[in-house]
């Protein structure tokens, strides 16, 4: 493990903070994966600050937990694979952000291409966290699917990227690369799962994806395909 | 001496205790989860009043931030994090977001008569200093006022820098250099290097 400098260790405070902007957040969040010494840190802060928000006990009213409780997905049989309940339990809540990352991109215009024609379908991917945040841009015409990531922390694992369709299954769309964006030539098999609807997300997998084609991760990112 | 080691060994097991159900949560394990509510909710719902007053919606997010915590406990590392500063930090966070999200994330300027003071201005603010324990509390007093002033809007009030720049009309590198000064500050005090 590497010392840190002073600026890294004050970066590893104004990222608990949320003091950055987007762009510097997103670099920060990238680190995290790469940098032990960095994440390391960061858990540092948290742990600082936590008082700050936490150190009075209060009592939440018994509604709140019956409400939690009827919110999660319904009871599941042993026949539900790990890998799909962890998909749907990522869901919940990753739903619940996406309206919040829509204003977000409205109200950032550069974030979003340019509109060509004929319109391309694109999907907002956002995290329940907050902390994710990637954008999807269909051609319908070529095939090509770009991935622009925000900010996207996979930890020691690597971003794979899935289209659920309707019938709630889902189906790999490869791997994305780190930092940077992806473009997907999506195979034409595939092409009839990308539509209006769909759900793109993100699950944290081993180096080559999923073992037999299934998500093994929680989404850590999703969102559902729209037109602009 | 004894009682220091009872303390911290009450304290290992309390951490364990949480660690073990945030990883069962994180298998799909609803008993586990409910336990970890039962453990940790009032700690949360403090989070949650700290950054909304109003109870209602104190109480949404605390709704909110189960559900997330739900959703994000397989990614919890327990040798990296401890569970109590990882469920807080999700807490916060999405309160935080949900802060933004209604256009809510403020950041009031200090008055300047009343420039000392280290409370923050927004009357509901004023309980920020009193939830503090008290080595970060200490630490923050040790800070220029208006310093800790943005700490703490920042952490509870989702304030970013270019809020912080414009609400004092300084320069956004001059606001910077201030608050990356004071969290060195604040971590050589809380690590006991200063």
């Amino acid at each position: 493990m590497t010392m840190l400098s002073e600026v890294d260790i004050a970066l590893a405070g104004e990222y608990v903070l949320g003091l950055l902007d987007a762009a510097e957040q997103a670099t920060a969040a990238a680190r995290l994966a790469t940098d032990s010494a960095f994440a390391a840190e960061v858990e540092a802060w948290r742990d600082r600050l936590s008082s700050m928000a936490g150190n009075t006990d209060i009592s939440a009213p018994d509604y709140v937990w019956t409400k939690i409780d009827s919110a999660l997905p319904a009871a599941t049989g042993q026949d539900v694979g790990r890998g799909n309940l962890r998909l749907w339990q990522g869901l919940t809540a990753a739903s619940l952000a996406l309206a919040a990352y829509l204003g977000f991109l409205t109200a950032n215009p550069s974030v979003v291409p340019i509109v060509e024609t004929p319109a391309p379908l694109v999907a907002a991917l956002g995290s329940d966290s907050g902390t994710a945040a990637i954008t999807a841009r269909y051609d319908t015409q070529n095939g090509e699917l770009l991935i622009t990531p925000v900010s996207l922390d996979t930890g020691e694992l690597y971003p794979e990227l899935w289209i659920i369709p309707a019938d709630g299954k889902p189906r790999s769309l490869g791997m994305m690369a780190i930092g940077k964006p992806t473009l997907v030539a999506v195979t034409p098999e595939m092409r009839q799962y990308l539509a209006i609807g769909g759900t793109l997300a993100i699950t944290p997998e081993p180096q080559n994806g999923g073992p037999d084609g299934s998500p093994t991760g929680a989404i850590i990112a999703s969102g559902k395909i729209t037109i602009i | 001496m004894t009682s220091e080691n009872s303390s911290s060994s009450i304290e290992d097991a309390r951490r364990a205790r949480l660690s073990d159900a945030l990883l069962r949560t994180g298998q799909g394990d609803r008993s586990a989860f409910e336990t970890l509510y039962r453990a940790t909710s009032a700690k949360l719902f403090g989070v949650c009043l700290r950054i909304f007053p109003e109870r209602h919606e104190a109480e949404e997010a605390l709704q909110d931030a189960y559900l997330t915590i739900w959703s994000r406990a397989a990614s919890f590392q327990p040798g990296r994090a401890s569970p109590i500063s990882w469920l807080v930090a999700v807490t916060r966070n999405r309160a935080i977001d949900r802060l933004r999200a209604t256009g809510k994330a403020t950041y009031a300027p200090i008055d300047e008569a009343n420039e000392i003071v280290d409370t923050a201005p927004r009357a509901d603010a004023m309980l920020f200093a009193a939830s503090e324990d008290d080595q970060l509390h200490g630490c923050i007093q040790d800070l220029d006022g208006r310093d800790a002033h943005f700490i703490r809007s920042a952490f509870l009030g989702g304030a970013t820098y270019l809020q912080l720049a414009d609400a004092e009309a300084a320069p956004l590198a001059t606001v910077k250099s201030r608050i990356r000064r004071a969290l060195i500050k604040l971590r050589a005090c809380m690590e006991g290097e200063a």
